[in-house]
């Protein structure tokens, strides 16, 4: 028998008893015999596709089992293992004025790099989005923090959204407007403005219909469960689409 | 569903949230449960682990520092009630992300700042089937249950 520690939210499943003693020769094991012993705790602990919760963190004498073999690592008799509770939370909040004002910015100078021909235009935009994309935040988010927003020019329209998505798509129109410089440097000007002007669309379909074609693949690569595209869209949204809802 | 709370509990984590601005700032309740009330007796401010980009909208205590937390109400004869945290510059009703993450039978105090002054703290529990958060009756009490 290994002594199984339990946390206080979980102890109303355990009649409050702050330990319990499982039977196994591993982790895994050790919290089969868990729920076994208290079913309430298996929905607390596991997802649908009987995973550990990501909130959920098992140490083994003191140690992260994710430091060991995860739920393979073996236990032995007089080991201590204990669930420890990951606290975590807060607003999930999206200021879509400041995405709104850097697809306005993208839009524009990609424009004028057309109109006048400036491939290092191009190189620029493409830069400051893959930058914004690296760091988290939009782009040329900045004009709008820095000005728009203390100047009162422009109010932020916060809602409740995935910030992650709207990273996706930036970094994708990046990698579009990137093949599209490089093009242009070497001469296959068709090519290159076409993909500008792709993500002119892109970036336009945002701004004014309010439909994210990048946040929408980001969607559709986690319903195919590619790993990395975890978040859900927002209540009652088409995924893409800008939600309703106010925060 | 009740939480009590003392004035000058509630008016730390207040302060709390105030200090954190424009960052969250979080930390664990601490108190007894007699029937159908608990009461937070005492609070344990803890450091907001996210990393620095992430912080004026997300909060993350660390698994050392909630051992802590279980070690303290220990100390002191109490339970862990739950977790506070701040909004900063939104309204104190939990997020979607909040929910996902959060933990059954733990009472949850959000505490809206707004351009840096705490306004108002509402509270609330998860639903035994996760799918929801209810809100739980705030009482500031003067005395201590007996």
């Amino acid at each position: 028998m290994t002594t199984l520690k339990i946390p206080s939210p979980l102890r109303t499943y355990t009649d409050g008893q702050t330990t319990v003693e499982v039977k196994g020769k591993t982790v895994s094991e050790a919290l089969e015999s868990l729920v076994e012993q208290h079913p309430d705790l298996r929905q607390h602990l596991f997802n649908g596709a009987h995973e550990l919760r990501p909130f959920v963190n098992l140490f083994l004498n003191s140690e992260d089992i994710r430091h060991l073999q995860n739920l393979a690592t073996p236990i032995h008799e007089d080991d201590r293992l204990m669930i420890v509770p990951s606290i975590a939370g807060g607003g999930s909040l999206v200021d879509h004025s400041a995405i709104r004002t850097n697809q306005a910015l993208i839009i524009l100078l990609s424009v004028i790099a057309f109109i006048l021909n400036l491939p290092w235009l191009v190189v620029l935009v493409a830069f400051g989005m893959a930058v914004g994309t690296a760091l988290k935040f939009p782009g040329f988010g900045f004009v709008y923090r820095w000005f728009l927003k203390p100047l009162n020019l422009i109010k932020p329209d916060l809602l409740e959204d995935n910030p992650e998505p709207h990273r996706f798509a930036q970094g994708f129109g990046a990698v579009v407007l990137a093949i599209g410089a490089i093009a242009l440097l070497t001469g296959a000007s068709i090519l290159g403005w076409g993909l500008v002007w792709l993500v002119i669309l892109l970036a336009g379909l945002n701004l004014f219909v309010g439909f994210c074609v990048g946040c929408a693949m980001y969607y559709w690569l986690g319903r195919l469960e590619v790993p990395g595209f975890v978040r859900s869209p927002p209540e009652n949204t088409i995924p893409g689409m800008r939600p309703k809802a106010k925060a | 569903m009740r939480l009590q709370i003392l004035p000058a509990v509630l008016e730390r984590i207040h302060s709390q949230g105030e200090a954190a601005y424009p960052e969250e700032g979080a930390g664990l309740m601490l108190g007894e449960i007699s029937q159908d009330q608990r009461q937070v007796m005492e609070i344990l401010t803890l450091p907001n682990v996210r990393e620095e980009t992430a912080r004026h909208n997300r909060y993350l205590l660390s698994p050392q520092d909630y051992l802590k937390g279980e070690a303290e109400a220990d100390r002191l004869g109490l339970d862990v009630l739950g977790v506070f945290h701040s909004h900063p510059d939104h309204p104190n009703r939990p997020s979607e992300f909040d929910r996902q993450w959060a933990w059954p039978n733990f009472s949850y105090l959000i505490t809206s700042v707004m351009v840096g002054k705490a306004h108002e703290s509402r509270a609330w529990r998860l639903t035994e089937d996760r799918v929801n958060f209810i809100e739980e009756e705030i009482e500031i009490v003067e005395n201590t249950i007996a």
